[in-house]
């Protein structure tokens, strides 16, 4: 009988004491619900990286960040990697140094306008601050997003080869957004535009209207680098024109992994 | 008074004597250090990607929630529920705070927010369960009922072990949390802020009221609501336990209800009447977490009230029919 009041005592007491804090929390969490209080002031954070000034060939080590379309994302890529991580591993073995992605921050069916308001989002500061590189894809969705239902290409509408001329002033000045503003963030980063092709080469009443527009857009996308200096354009339009079948996945429209191969080896031979 | 207090004291030694607690602390003890394991294999998995930078690991799963956001396949609630999301997370990165940063108490406070709906009650029901029926299937409530004392104090003094037993576990299980996965990821912590009053409304989450508090303060209010439904979950459990003659079928029935709660809020977002059953409205922690509730419409508020019925109505039926009923063998 004496273990057993001992026992009774440590017991209850503790779990006494264990109600209470319980009912202490239970208590404490309804009325931070429904009387919150001023919160605690937030500390200072540590300050987000970013990328040092110098050449690319000088650096001892090289941040990417990925951003864009579905390209960039690497959609119809079976192996998943689509031609950033290609990129990023050919780059590594070349130039014999390590080559870290920052962030893939391509979004499936974006568009250059909705990309412009997202360039002010922290997270993506952050990352193009932090890079020596950045990939981007954009414009594809804008140009070739069909005019009656607004919806892509991929999901089955018909394409305007005309209305796709009409559209392309307003899509150029948006890409001129981008690229200013990507180059507001990050004064030194190389900023490597990987051009449109088209998709619809096989189509004889597609082939030139749209080729003609694509060319257009790579023209004006070129002369954009040119001005800003260090930013380069990445010729695809020529990779994919004869040999749609054999690169582009089977939604006609992105490239398969070995389409997405050849893209990332020209960026390679262009960076380093 | 002095009487009930016996009682009281009678149970507790009792439930401890037939190694009930014990075998619930031995659970987590081989348990915990199993999901220590996993996370800190997930946690070195993320560190290689991302060479440490949480900012890019935020920056990433936002991405991946928008990404996923635009497939056709995914059912409309789920996006609503990514959609809510991507906004907490975008908040937290907007204020510079790393929502998961690497620690003891992180680690405690996501154990016990996964653990809510099924760890938690299975571990309440370890000892709840045979509270009235193991005194039947071992003939031993005929010397209880009698003895000269009230058969709703004897009851009462059951109900009282069990809140006594419930408040253990739960502090138990946050600090064996806490002592096992320090070990790996370091006792600080405490001190990290974290964002608590989001308001979900629909696929928009309103961040008026959002307000940080210290991961400490957060621990202790989500243990308390966590405490809150394993209470309902015992009391309920009571009443089966006074209902069904076997210890295994009381069981059995508690576990089903509590398992088919867990895939209801998965899957009853069309079934709206389906807020009402005490199962689906289990996980509390939620609310505070800022998580969209399972079915809309739901609320801190609405949850605890349903709860609430749910007990009072085990509560009354247990007394009637403990009171009342006949003992044949």
């Amino acid at each position: 009988m004496r273990s057993s009041s001992w026992l009774w005592k440590v017991v209850g007491l503790t779990s006494l004491v264990c109600l209470l804090v319980m009912l202490l929390g239970f208590g404490w969490a309804l009325k931070d619900t429904w009387m919150p209080k001023e919160g605690l002031a937030l500390p200072e954070a540590s300050a987000p990286e970013k990328a040092s000034a110098g050449d690319i060939s000088s650096k001892k080590e090289l941040y990417v960040t990925a951003l864009g379309d579905s390209l960039t994302k690497g959609t119809g890529d079976s192996t998943g990697e689509g031609y950033v991580s290609r990129a990023i591993d050919g780059l590594s073995k070349r130039m014999d140094k390590p080559v870290y992605l920052v962030n893939n921050m391509a979004i499936s069916g974006l568009r250059a306008d909705q990309l412009v308001a997202k360039l002010d989002e922290k997270g993506f500061v952050n990352a193009i601050a932090k890079a020596d590189i950045v990939l981007l894809t954009i414009g594809g969705n804008d140009l070739f997003q069909v005019a009656q239902n607004g919806g892509s290409l991929v999901e089955g509408g018909d394409l305007s080869p005309e209305a796709m001329k009409e559209r392309l002033p307003e899509v150029e000045t948006r890409l001129k957004e981008v690229l200013a503003k990507i180059r507001k963030t990050n004064p030194n980063a190389r900023i490597v535009y990987v051009g449109l092709y088209n998709a619809f080469f096989d189509l004889q009443d597609m082939r030139e209207t749209v080729s003609d527009t694509v060319a257009e857009w790579n023209a004006f996308a070129y002369r954009l680098a040119l001005a800003d200096g260090n930013a380069k354009v990445i010729p695809t339009y020529d990779l994919f024109e004869f040999d749609l079948k054999k690169y582009l996945s089977s939604d006609h429209f992105h490239p398969n992994a070995q389409g997405y191969e050849r893209i990332s080896d020209r960026i390679v031979e262009a960076l380093q | 008074m002095v009487n009930l207090l016996a009682l009281i004291r009678n149970e507790t030694t009792k439930v401890w004597k037939k190694k009930r607690f014990a075998v619930v602390v031995l659970i987590l003890l081989i348990l915990i250090p199993i999901f220590v394991y996993a996370q800190m294999k997930i946690a070195q998995n993320s560190a290689d990607k991302f060479n440490e930078d949480w900012r890019s690991e935020l920056q990433s799963r936002i991405t991946d929630n928008t990404n996923a956001l635009s497939s056709n396949r995914i059912p409309e609630e789920w996006k609503q529920w990514r959609k809510a999301l991507v906004q907490q997370l975008q908040y937290y990165l907007d204020h510079d705070i790393n929502p998961q940063t690497p620690n003891a108490v992180t680690f405690t406070r996501t154990f016990m927010d996964n653990a809510v709906s099924l760890f938690i009650p299975l571990m309440v029901l370890a000892i709840a369960s045979d509270l009235v029926s193991s005194e039947r299937s071992t003939g031993t409530i005929k010397m209880l009922l009698t003895r000269p004392v009230r058969r709703w104090r004897i009851l009462f003094s059951k109900l009282a072990t069990l809140t006594l037993y419930v408040s253990l576990i739960l502090v138990v299980t946050v600090l064996l949390c806490y002592a096992i996965s320090g070990l790996v990821f370091g006792y600080a912590g405490w001190g990290e802020p974290v964002f608590v009053g989001f308001h979900i409304r629909g696929a928009d989450v309103d961040t008026a009221n959002v307000h940080a508090i210290t991961q400490g303060v957060y621990l202790l209010m989500q243990s308390g609501l966590i405490w809150f439904s394993a209470m309902v979950v015992a009391i309920i459990a009571l009443m089966v336990s006074v209902l069904v003659r076997s210890t295994a079928a009381s069981f059995v029935t508690m576990m089903a209800t509590i398992i088919a709660g867990t895939i209801l809020a998965n899957m009853a977002s069309s079934w709206k009447s389906a807020k009402y059953l005490f199962n689906v409205n289990l996980e509390l922690s939620g609310y505070l977490r800022g998580t969209p509730p399972p079915i809309e419409g739901m609320s801190l508020g609405f949850s605890l009230a349903v709860l609430g019925i749910w007990a009072a109505a085990a509560l009354i039926v247990s007394f009637t029919v403990f009171t009342k009923q006949d003992i044949l063998n």
